[in-house]
């Protein structure tokens, strides 16, 4: 049930509502990805897209230009706009925004961990951490020898503090354990995140809750695909689902117990909303199952425009960026190793 | 040049073995040759591929969980080790350096591993192999199938395999994309290739030094 939204909306986020919608109108169009499709060279996607808005983040960077760069400095865009946006807002939009970036920490913390783990330089790790998800103690994990450690001495004063509660071990950190705790971290914070939409009503509990149930049903579904053939066992793949979402309860029960990919396929085709996304793939394969899932979330991603005076753009709006960085990442990667006819394999059209 | 005429009449027998050894020799550098350029053509596209299903791995994991910087640096036994020995076609003059790998080695007791036996089994195809067309990745084509029965035959191995596989992915996470198990095994493939490559490389200059002898010593007589 929406409130006077309308009224009240525009004296607190009305500026950044409309930022937030010009970003929007900056986003790469099918005309811009055919231009790109076309190019031979990296040197040829960076003189495509110094006509768009990553062309300040683009034109100092020398040749030969690698793919990674590419992702990087595109990232660094998407980091300027969100802090732009962060400092400018009040509560409870400061909070909101600040929940978009808690998976990009849970994402540095399991990094620096792994590396670690591998004996690998911290410097180099920190290097590669996302710079949504950078915190002040990061570089202290490396000292942590077991779950307990890593929250006591770093993760206590960070906002995933209370994400810690469901997995404490004194277990030493292994392969097996980071990503478990990874999942679990994940897990925590989307109900978290869901709760705290909940509890702000309206047009943003509304359009958030289907956003992050459809993000928690693709958590579970790549989850189960990733895990079959592999040690987790049964229950402990039931425990890294959320506790919310379309599949929840049953759909979960029927996924714990998948084996492969046509029992996948077979308990999604019981929930319509699925239907389709698996009607575009073939019997036993799983290739195109990413891209049917982004070309989803896109559309419902777009989908949250259509209505004002809610905080879901900002969600959308980010989700958005990260999934033009990624086509642009892809595209990238096909150019660079000649393989051009794979391009549409991957690129999602956001327009 | 009568005692000549004199030899040959005496012994046609003698001249015709020695014709239908050199042209042995010369059918054995041909087939090699073949054979390496078909290998480097099937390793070529492997590579790609292998290297398609890592961006394509990337892409859909992230690229903070697939990254160099996660490889392990700890000091471990290697799970795949490669040999040298010497290879004997006919007589002891023709022998020739032969390679073998061994995958997995971790996970054998005292038994032939899975790797082993693939390698065998590939060598044999390239010797009894008729004539291929290059360009084109058959050569492997051929070598899944053989896969497929070998698979079949040796179970025992497989459950081993798939864990040190597991095991060797998990520097990247223990949940991986099916993606990124494709690259690895299209990696091992090309690893296989190669090793092959060495060895078909080795036959072809060993049967190339004995055709030049032989061209040598009639250039002589």
């Amino acid at each position: 049930m929406y409130g006077f939204e309308a009224l009240t909306f525009n004296i607190h986020g009305g500026y950044l509502e409309a930022i937030v919608r010009g970003h929007r109108s900056g986003l790469l169009t099918a005309s811009d990805y055919n231009n790109l499709c076309q190019c031979e060279t990296l040197d040829d996607i960076k003189m495509h897209l110094s006509a768009t808005e990553y062309g300040p983040y683009l034109q100092n960077e020398p040749s030969p230009l690698h793919t990674t760069t590419v992702v990087e400095k595109c990232t660094l865009k998407l980091v300027d706009e969100y802090k732009h946006m962060l400092c400018q807002a009040t509560e409870p939009l400061s909070t909101f925004l600040e929940y978009i970036t808690y998976g990009y920490m849970i994402d540095n913390v399991v990094l620096i961990v792994t590396g670690t783990l591998h004996e690998r330089d911290v410097q180099e790790l920190l290097e590669k951490c996302h710079p949504l998800g950078m915190f002040d103690s990061i570089a202290t994990l490396a000292v942590a020898q077991n779950m307990r450690e890593l929250y006591r001495l770093v993760l206590v004063d960070t906002p995933l503090a209370p994400y810690f509660s469901e997995c404490i071990t004194s277990e030493d950190l292994d392969d097996m354990n980071i990503e478990i705790m990874r999942n679990t971290l994940y897990k925590a914070y989307l109900e978290d995140f869901y709760n705290f939409c909940q509890k702000l009503g309206g047009a943003t509990a509304e359009i958030m809750s289907d956003l992050l149930a459809f993000e928690a049903d693709r958590r579970a579904v790549n989850i189960t695909i990733n895990s079959i053939g592999t040690e987790l066992t049964r229950d402990d793949r039931r425990k890294l689902y959320s506790n919310f979402g379309l599949l929840y309860p049953y759909g979960h029960e029927e996924l714990a117990i998948s084996e492969d990919i046509d029992q996948v396929r077979a308990v999604m085709e019981k929930y319509p909303p699925y239907q389709s996304i698996f009607a575009k793939i073939s019997y036993g394969e799983s290739q195109m199952l990413d891209k049917a899932f982004y070309e989803e979330e896109v559309k419902r991603l777009c989908l949250a425009f259509e209505q004002q005076f809610h905080y879901a753009v900002f969600f959308a709006y980010m989700r958005l960026r990260e999934q033009e960085i990624r086509n642009l990442m892809w595209i990238s990667e096909c150019v660079a190793q000649n393989q051009k006819s794979r391009i549409h394999d991957s690129v999602v059209f956001i327009f | 040049m009568e005692d000549d005429d004199r030899c040959s009449s005496n012994n046609p027998g003698g001249i015709e073995q020695e014709e239908e050894d050199e042209d042995g020799t010369v059918l054995r550098f041909l087939d090699s040759l073949d054979s390496y350029l078909t290998l480097l053509d099937a390793l070529s596209s492997t590579l790609r591929q292998g290297w398609f299903e890592l961006a394509s791995a990337r892409h859909s994991m992230g690229s903070s969980c697939i990254s160099s910087v996660l490889l392990d640096q700890k000091v471990r036994s290697a799970a795949t080790t490669f040999q040298v020995g010497k290879s004997i076609d006919g007589s002891p003059s023709e022998s020739h350096p032969s390679f073998a790998i061994s995958k997995w080695a971790s996970s054998r007791d005292g038994k032939c591993s899975f790797g082993e036996m693939e390698v065998s089994h590939v060598q044999k195809t390239s010797k009894n192999s008729e004539l291929r067309h290059r360009g084109s990745s058959n050569f492997y084509d051929t070598t899944e199938e053989h896969d497929l029965r070998i698979n079949a035959s040796s179970t025992i191995g497989d459950g081993d395999v798939q864990k040190e596989r597991s095991k060797s992915l998990s520097v990247f996470g223990t949940l991986v994309s099916p993606k990124l198990r494709a690259a690895q095994v299209s990696f091992e493939t090309a690893l296989d290739a190669i090793v092959e490559i060495a060895n078909i490389r080795s036959s072809m200059l060993c049967a190339f030094t004995q055709l030049q002898q032989e061209m040598k010593e009639k250039g002589l007589g």
